[in-house]
């Protein structure tokens, strides 16, 4: 008998307060974002890590661009013969995800000709390909923030903010036209090393290396370090919390004011960056740049300067040494068949791909909206400039077009963000997944990305049967043993509860998260997989690190003492808090 | 040890009750001296290393059961066994006939050629009372049907012509254990159809011994050889009794492509006191320690290539690394025949196909 988490505390007809969405509220290819009913039981549902805070209703837009329309899109250009991308219900405010299946083997093996076909030549072109697709992105990019909003009308905003939603929409389809095929061929790659006997451990080190725009900005951010301890501000960065840092080192005056000349310069070049992915409701660190300087009070505290050149020298070595390695194990046979892999994932490298889309697409595109926004909430009155992010499409349409007036909002306004606020605290509490539990998934975002594996299905039912889980299963994504106390995090801001040498269990992590893992001892996620963030962080501060454990913020309470082996992927519950 | 090109003798000398190993038609090897015996005269021509030795054929099994008046005792107690014989039955009628085959004493001409076959053969290896494996040879094992493995009885380490002569007889009467009447019976084959020759053959004195697959046992892929061996003579790996060093070794191109040295608990060595080999706990400073090195590996393998070559399909080979030999001196084979392992998997395909793999590693699931 399948496992059935029932899904009845989701249903309602209400997305919001005030709102339930006409049957044209947003065009989708394959099936449209909806609350939950009663026959989504049929399906499997997972709680998607991305949005850990939950979404606003403008924040929602993501689910419809997203998910339901550029994912569900890409999965019939590109096609995946057994499935049509990914779909999505509303928990509240959280987004719960589902694979779309195609059922008939017929279809399923036109499909797989039509992929047979198409995958090799975007794989063999892909630098070309992804370089326009960057330039395209580049300069919409380049267009939206170069627009002054405070010379627009209401009508200009608004027609600003609709090319902003298209722009959004636009560069979801491009990432999931490159993530699919990247990730179709990375797994393949991956069961094919398996396959061939080599440890699943070390083939995530065959295609490292390779600089991102990512790493540039972390590059940056130790220059910055370097250049404050050489001013003499160490004392200011360690004497305040990081959102009192700026304040500080205003006062401060002296050579702090050229050091913040420098970081101002830095955030003009990388601060178009959110804290987490594709959210409209997250600022950028130009509009507040607290986690960046935050990072470099982290960087000050560890003493020692990084060295990237070093560090890229030494990934590299690892990686050529872990290639060698692995071919030695090969017959002549499986190295021509290793070889053609390697080659076809380094020149479409799908690590190097989700660590570099990251800052040309899920961490800025959201700003140009999230400026249009506010800017309308300037313009109507509202109290907040966040305000507006808690209409809907329709609404913030009817208002910036003059056809209502803010003012009808601005009640609900305050209602919507309690509810936000009420689906918040509940997070913790809600079940990871709902629905019918299958034996399997087959679509590569949620095998690698969501790291829904076989471990996690199976650890997903062992504790709904109500059996006590002492031992968990994931995917081994940063070597090494690691014991210390847990602490299990719900999101970014309770990082400060993390103690030297304890023990992170969370969801996923984030570019926010980073600092933490200068000081940890191991790291647990609940989703991710062997290039999730924390996977690939783990691996650069050598911090032993598994992912897609599944359950691990369930199972494990804060202050047990725990296990965290990332060779293996084990983890285990040593000891129970006050046990 | 013999030449691969060793002159056959004139054939209407058979059948007889005795065959060299050297000095028989390959054509006829196998009806006269059994599956394992007779597989060893064909792979002279394959020109690996062999023990000398000589076969007591099945001829000489028949006529010892026609002269000592054992046929009908066989009948009588066998014939009225079926399929579904219960396991009592069986143990009662087969320890019946075991009792009259111990009990018939073997004809005194067939005792005294083998007898003065053992005498040659020492002194063809210049020694006295040189010790032998006495291994029984049926008509029909080792098929690629039936493999009755580890049924039939073989004796390491028999030296002196009476205890070769008892060890013979004792050969003979494996024939009728309660398991091997059962195997036939299940199989559904005649126990007049499976004669049994015994063969004697010299005692390599082992440094080291094991198997070795010309295709992988497990996953069926023969893009390798596969090598597992220990210390001393191989039966504690032939009977899993010790975990041997495993060793994977590339065909195309000869690279060792892993080594696991294994903890090496048993090992079969010779006693001198009980003149045979026996199984005892390995010696501690050999336990953890590497049995072969390069030279060796890649001696086994030429030798288990030669004997696919010779064959035409995959095969499995018992060997043994004398203790004398030298580097750049051949292993000597002590058994072979076809692996009967699970089927080959698909072969490889020879370039990455990103859709191919994809469907088997994302899709299929």
């Amino acid at each position: 008998m399948a496992t059935v988490i029932p899904v009845d505390e989701f249903i309602t007809d209400e997305w919001y307060p005030g709102f339930k969405p006409g049957y044209t509220h947003a065009p989708w290819y394959v099936d449209p974002v909806q609350t939950f009913r009663k026959e989504d039981e049929e399906n499997f549902w997972f709680l998607d890590f991305h949005w850990p805070r939950g979404l606003t209703p403008m924040g929602l837009i993501w689910n419809e661009d997203g998910y339901n329309w550029a994912c569900q899109l890409a999965a019939e250009q590109m096609p995946l013969p057994p499935g049509r991308g990914i779909t999505c219900r509303l928990g509240g405010t959280h987004t719960y995800g589902s694979p779309l299946p195609v059922n008939d083997p017929r279809e399923i093996a036109q499909r797989a000709r039509r992929l047979d076909r198409a995958l090799p030549p975007f794989l063999q072109n892909f630098d070309e390909i992804w370089g326009q697709m960057r330039e395209e992105v580049n300069e919409s990019w380049d267009y939206f923030s170069g627009v002054d909003l405070s010379a627009l009308s209401l009508a200009d905003l608004r027609e600003n903010l609709v090319q902003a939603r298209q722009y959004h929409k636009r560069a979801f389809e491009i990432h999931f036209q490159v993530m699919y095929p990247l990730l179709a061929n990375y797994v393949g790659f991956y069961g094919m090393c398996t396959e061939l006997g080599l440890d699943p451990g070390q083939i995530s080190k065959f295609l490292q290396g390779y600089d991102t725009k990512i790493m540039e900005t972390d590059r940056e951010l130790w220059r910055l370090t370097t250049a404050a301890r050489a001013a003499g501000l160490e004392p200011v960065f360690a004497a305040h919390e990081a959102d009192g840092i700026r304040a500080a080192l205003a006062a401060h005056g002296g050579s702090a004011g050229g050091w913040l000349t420098k970081f101002d310069d830095f955030l003009r070049v990388y601060g178009w960056r959110t804290e987490g992915s594709c959210d409209i409701a997250l600022p950028s660190w130009n509009e507040d740049p607290t986690p960046a300087l935050g990072t470099i009070k982290t960087f000050l505290q560890k003493g020692t300067e990084h060295d990237f050149e070093a560090a890229r020298a030494a990934a590299i070595d690892e990686r050529e040494t872990a290639v060698d390695a692995a071919r030695s194990t090969l017959t002549l046979e499986e190295q021509k068949l290793f070889d053609g892999g390697l080659a076809s994932c380094r020149a479409a490298n799908f690590p190097w791909w989700q660590d570099d889309h990251n800052y040309y697409i899920d961490l800025r595109i959201s700003l140009p909206m999230r400026w249009a926004c506010q800017a309308i909430a300037d313009r109507v009155g509202a109290g907040h400039q966040d305000d507006t992010l808690y209409l809907f499409w329709e609404e913030i349409m009817d208002v910036s077009s003059g056809r209502r007036s803010y003012g009808e909002f601005t009640s609900l306004v305050e209602q919507r963000k309690q509810y936000f606020d009420y689906w918040l605290q509940r997070r913790p509490t809600m079940p990871k997944v709902v629905g019918t539990i299958p034996e399997s998934v087959n679509d590569p975002i949620l095998i690698e990305i969501f790291g829904l594996n076989s471990h996690f299905l199976r650890a997903v039912e062992a504790s709904h049967s109500g059996g006590e889980i002492k031992t968990l299963t994931g995917v081994p994504a940063s070597k090494g043993i690691g014991r210390g106390i847990a602490r299990v995090l719900h999101n970014a801001d309770e990082l400060h509860r993390l103690g030297p040498g304890e023990v992170l269990v969370c969801e996923s992590t984030s570019p926010n998260w980073t600092p933490a893992f200068a000081k940890i001892a191991a790291c647990v996620c609940d989703g991710g997989g062997t290039l999730s963030h924390a996977a690939i962080v783990g691996r650069e501060y050598g911090v032993p690190t598994v992912t897609a454990v599944g359950l691990a913020t369930v199972v494990i309470s804060d202050g047990d003492e725990v296990e965290v082996d990332g060779g293996t992927g084990r983890v285990t519950v040593l000891r129970r808090a006050g046990g | 040890m013999p030449e691969a090109d060793a002159a056959v003798p004139e054939a209407d000398a058979w059948p007889g009750p005795l065959a060299w190993l050297d000095a028989i038609p390959a054509e006829q090897a196998v009806g006269m001296c059994g599956a394992k015996m007779g597989r060893l005269t064909e792979l002279l021509r394959s020109g690996v290393s062999l023990p000398q030795g000589f076969t007591v054929t099945v001829e000489a099994y028949r006529q010892h059961c026609d002269r000592s008046g054992l046929d009908p005792v066989i009948d009588a107690a066998l014939g009225g066994l079926g399929a579904d014989a219960g396991p009592g039955e069986i143990e009662t009628a087969a320890l019946a006939v075991r009792a009259e085959l111990a009990a018939r004493p073997m004809d005194p001409d067939l005792a005294g050629l083998i007898v003065d076959a053992y005498e040659e053969l020492s002194s063809r290896c210049f020694d006295i009372n040189v010790p032998t494996a006495v291994r029984s040879s049926a008509i029909g094992e080792d098929s690629h049907a039936a493999s009755f493995a580890g049924i039939f009885e073989t004796y390491l380490g028999v030296s002196g012509p009476d205890r070769v002569l008892e060890a013979v007889r004792d050969c003979w009467a494996s024939l009728f254990s309660p398991r091997a009447v059962g195997y036939r019976l299940r199989a559904g084959l005649r126990h007049q159809d499976m004669p049994m020759a015994v063969g004697v053959v010299e005692l390599i004195h082992a440094r080291a011994s094991g198997v070795a697959f010309s295709a992988h046992p497990v996953t069926g892929k023969t893009d390798r050889v596969v090598i597992e061996t220990n210390w001393g003579w191989g039966e504690a790996v032939v009977q899993g009794l010790v975990t041997p060093d495993h060793i994977e070794v590339g065909k195309a191109d000869g690279r060792v492509l892993r080594y696991q040295v294994a903890a090496k608990k048993v090992v079969s060595s010779f006693d001198y006191a009980a003149g045979r080999v026996v199984e005892t706990a390995m010696p501690a400073r050999l336990v953890d320690r590497r049995v072969l090195d390069e030279e060796q590996i890649a001696a086994v393998v030429g030798t288990v290539l030669a004997v696919e070559r010779h064959y035409g399909y995959p095969v499995d080979v018992e060997w043994v690394l004398d203790k004398y030999r030298r580097a750049g001196e051949p292993v000597c084979v002590v058994q072979a025949r076809p692996v009967t392992a699970s089927q080959p998997e698909a072969a490889l395909p020879t370039t990455w196909n990103p859709a191919a793999m994809a469907a088997k590693h994302v899709f299929g699931r």
